[in-house]
């Protein structure tokens, strides 16, 4: 805020001065930003070897600058000739956009480039058109009129932020949905087609030949010991040792916390090597419990800072109320703290078995026989470089992530701010 | 053919020599270049097949390429680039056997000269070669042809109609005697009493300052401690010790001290740096992506009177709920020849055919996998801002901009820079995304890391696809000094930062 002393402004110049029609001040900020959309339509062209319509998106992004260009800056005065001219670039802009789908086939892809174009030029003209950019523009506009435009403003722009909010998250929900969408397609699809058009022919060819099979109930039951296991050996370490760095002040405290929170950091691989060696040299390749003690070995930091965090949040008065009723320490901790935190206990037990489900590079190391895989080693042999079954794997791995999907979702609130505390905080 | 005929194969070539030699010039001239291949008795190494090359020396030849798969091939795009052999003037260069991690070659009987850049080279007058291929599949045939190359790089025979010989080595895949497992059990005890007496002496010392509280802290936290003194502190130590070993798949628990050469192998290998410049290309440009969409998603979903939050935000979480391995696998699919990308664009691009599509794929795919964990990060600590904050912002008339710049940005930084070292740590660390996808591919040459490859995902296949635990360790500690490097500037530069502010 620049600290002048006013200059006394008279109200109508003032209201004057600030007034710009929503409409004018959003096409403001859209058109360079459809432009720029134009402009990486175009790098995807170059790629695709299409000229023509590498200059088709080039010269759309030039035009939409152009009639940026056209629009005033601040509130200066829009000469009549201005708008004029923006009509007439937007009409042309419409026409051509409109023309495009004559001179080539039409896919879905290629009607959401044109709508880059189309669109924008749209509501340019739609908008430069309507009667209040008229009468705006032509210098009609007293203190009175801005002040109604001014509310006008105030009304209209939470509408156009919203549309423009809305064309983002949308572009987003998309982008994020196409490869699930992609992947029902595949499995209710006959064969192993990855292209072609969505959801054209329907068969549980796939579902049958995975639950039909052997392999997969054994890589789920691999799957379930691991991820079992890792929870219960995770939570069995990980507990009282949240637990002691929530409440007890004690030697070596801050050096412990310290190498509980470095020892996230540093990639899985550097240990991987020697991991493999002692697994190997004590036979626990291609077993369970190797499984186990790595993964239960390798969540414990992350564990450990989550229940610290969720401990942390357990009021002490509790505590003390139990142990001046004549509790030892342990019966306080198992009767009085570990039932009060017991969804955190369960937040922190479903993000480990989460994580041991998930697991992929350990397990793939780790487990080299057929029988041994878990699901995400074995989901990933089904496409080799040879003999692709893509539809068996997208019917399992629909299989598989139902449940993981709606367990992540339900608890997510939670997961997120344990997840947070532990790695975020830390 | 099932197993290699040494003998036959032997007098085969001895028989196609002595035509070669009688041939005349002009019309044998494929027949000149065509080295004759013998797949000698395989050697007991893991993974090896030894190949014995003949050839007539001739100014044209520069060179052999070694091309493998494992079935009979007939045109080299259906077989992999093994290694390639040089012919030049060996007068300038040393007998150096064996290269990092991958082959030994012999000319003369003697172990073969390599050039600066490690290639094997043959001299001008020699007429045979032989080379240990490693990373051979165990059990089953592999088809091996040798290709002459000219001065250009070019084959001198056609490469559409090769005659791969088919050999096999057998060495068993766990071919371990019976492990002793006695170091590591001592070790392991070693490492327990160490951490337990640790403990109790912090207990005694507690105890000595009259901390009676805290009685129970060092028994609550003992098993997580061992357990991790065992299992991570352990492994790193005996990492660093493996890295200055020859530890390789055929020799486990009796590996030998070799100093520096595992070091000195990596160094002098090929695509040290670009490997390491595309791990920070890879992590620097992922977290600027996830950060910065991250952001964008966090501020449009917690804009006040957005409609249909809820769905949003539980759509835009599907890629961290999903689990990793299968949306990249998906993206694997969609984005084949003839996968919906293509289908959608009406193209047919192989997206994973050239090394800088490749790269870009890669990076986009672990951006789409990134993004929700920013997204919520990002959306809690703007939650947490005070909300009459941009009510008062609003009344002075701040634009949404500056709004942003002068507020949001400001507060939220002490999220900002530990969530950005979270990040790039977890990106530089990932290994799932480039392996599903690409395997490192495309690869330049056997044993040189991929276009697409990091330091880790290389790491890995130095480990479990080419067996060299001595070179894999050698690499991993250098990963370790890199990221404490890494975080050490970053740790001083934040600290400059922060006395600056």
């Amino acid at each position: 805020m620049s600290g002048n002393v006013a200059q006394p402004i008279q109200a109508a110049t003032l209201a004057e001065r600030w007034y710009v029609p929503a409409e004018i001040a959003a096409l403001r900020v859209w058109l360079p930003f459809a432009a720029l959309v134009n402009a990486f339509i175009s790098g995807g062209e170059a790629l695709r070897g299409n000229d023509a319509a590498l200059f088709a998106g080039l010269g759309a992004g030039a035009l939409l600058i152009a009639l940026r260009g056209l629009l005033p800056d601040g509130a200066r005065r829009f000469p009549l000739w201005r708008r004029t001219a923006g009509r007439a670039l937007a009409t042309a802009m419409l026409l051509s956009g409109a023309l495009f789908p004559l001179w080539r086939d039409f896919s879905l892809y290629d009607l959401w480039a044109v709508s880059w174009l189309v669109v924008p030029a749209g509501l340019s003209l739609y908008w430069l058109s309507a009667g209040i950019s008229g009468t705006w523009c032509a210098g009609a506009c007293d203190a009175r009129m801005a002040e109604s435009g001014l509310a006008r403003n105030r009304r209209l722009g939470p509408r156009l932020e919203a549309f423009a909010l809305h064309t983002f998250l949308i572009h987003a929900a998309a982008l994020v949905v196409a490869p699930v969408v992609w992947i029902v397609d595949v499995a209710v699809s006959p064969g192993n087609i990855l292209g072609g058009a969505i959801f054209d022919a329907f068969s549980l060819e796939h579902f049958r030949a995975v639950l039909g099979g052997e392999a997969f109930w054994l890589w789920t039951r691999n799957s379930l010991v691991v991820a079992l296991g890792t929870t219960l050996a995770g939570l069995l370490l990980a507990i009282p040792a949240g637990y002691a760095f929530s409440r007890y002040q004690f030697a070596g405290r801050k050096g412990a916390m310290f190498v509980f929170m470095l020892i996230q950091m540093f990639p899985g691989i550097i240990i991987l090597v020697p991991y493999f060696m002692v697994m190997k040299t004590l036979g626990l390749l291609n077993t369970s419990i190797g499984l186990i003690i790595a993964y239960s070995v390798t969540a414990l930091p992350l564990c450990v800072w989550m229940l610290k965090g969720f401990f942390d949040a357990v009021p002490r008065a509790l505590e003390e109320a139990a142990l001046l009723d004549g509790c030892n320490r342990a019966q306080v901790f198992f009767f009085v703290v570990l039932p009060l935190s017991l969804p955190a206990v369960a937040i922190t037990a479903l993000f480990s078995f989460l994580t041991a489900w998930n697991e992929f590079l350990l397990a793939l190391v780790f487990n080299t026989a057929n029988d041994a895989y878990t699901l995400p080693v074995g989901l990933a042999s089904m496409i080799p470089a040879t003999g692709q079954l893509w539809g068996d794997f997208a019917a399992a791995s629909i299989i598989v992530s139902i449940p993981v999907v709606a367990l992540f979702m339900l608890f997510q609130r939670s997961l997120i701010q344990g997840i947070s505390a532990g790695g975020v905080k830390a | 053919m099932a197993k290699p005929r040494p003998l036959e194969a032997v007098l085969a070539s001895f028989a196609a020599l002595l035509l070669g030699c009688a041939a005349v010039h002009a019309q044998q001239l494929t027949q000149q270049w065509t080295p004759q291949l013998t797949i000698a008795a395989t050697e007991a190494a893991y993974r090896q097949i030894r190949i014995e090359v003949e050839f007539i020396p001739g100014a044209e030849i520069a060179g052999f390429e070694i091309w493998f798969a494992d079935r009979d091939f007939a045109a080299t795009d259906e077989a992999e680039l093994h290694s390639t052999v040089l012919v030049a003037d060996t007068s300038a260069l040393e007998r150096v056997g064996e290269n990092i991690a991958f082959d030994r070659c012999w000319s003369d009987g003697l172990p073969i000269h390599r050039d600066a850049a490690g290639y094997p080279v043959v001299g001008f007058g020699t007429s045979s070669w032989s080379c240990s291929l490693s990373g051979m599949n165990p059990g089953v045939d592999q088809w091996i042809a040798v290709v002459p190359i000219g001065a250009d790089g070019a084959p001198l025979v056609d490469s559409a109609s090769l005659q791969p010989v088919p050999g096999r080595t057998d060495a068993a895949d766990e071919r371990t005697p019976p492990p002793d497992t006695r170091p590591v059990l001592y070790a392991l005890s070693l490492v327990v009493l160490a951490t337990a007496s640790l403990l109790i002496i912090l207990r005694w010392r507690d105890a000595a300052r009259g901390r009676s509280k805290s009685r129970l802290a060092h028994i609550y936290v003992a098993p997580a401690l061992i357990a991790l003194a065992t299992l991570t502190f352990y492994p790193i130590l005996y990492g660093i010790w493996l890295a200055f070993t020859n530890a390789d798949q055929s020799r486990l628990g009796d590996e030998a001290w070799v100093g520096l050469a595992n070091f000195a192998a990596i160094f002098t290998g090929p695509g040290v740096g670009r490997v390491t410049l595309f791990t920070l290309v890879w992590a620097v440009s992922n977290v600027l992506a996830h950060v910065g969409l991250g952001l964008a998603l966090a501020l449009a979903l917690n804009r006040p009177g957005l409609r249909g939050r809820m769905v949003y935000r539980t759509i835009l979480l599907l890629p961290w709920a999903i689990p990793g391995y299968i949306s990249v696998l998906a993206w694997n699919g969609m984005l084949q020849p003839d996968g919906l990308v293509n289908g959608l664009l009406g193209t047919g691009i192989d997206f994973f055919a050239g090394a800088d599509s490749a790269r870009a794929v890669v990076i986009l795919v672990n951006i789409w996998l990134g993004v929700p964990f920013m997204m919520m990060v990002f959306s809690g600590a703007l939650q947490a801002l005070p909300g009459n904050m941009y009510e008062a912002a609003e009344i002075d008339g701040v634009s949404h901009l500056d709004q942003f710049r002068h507020l949001t940005l400001p507060n939220l930084k002490g999220t900002l820079v530990p969530v950005s070292l979270l990040g790039f740590i977890w990106t530089f660390n990932s290994f799932n995304t480039i392996y599903l996808l690409t395997q490192g591919n495309p690869h330049s040459g056997f044993g040189e890391p991929g276009a697409t490859d990091t330091l880790i995902t290389h790491v890995f296949a130095v480990a479990f696809e080419y067996g060299q635990y001595g070179v894999a360790a050698a690499w991993s500690v250098l990963i370790f000094a890199l990221l404490i490097g890494l975080s050490w500037i970053y740790l001083k530069r934040t600290r400059v930062m922060e006395a600056a502010a």
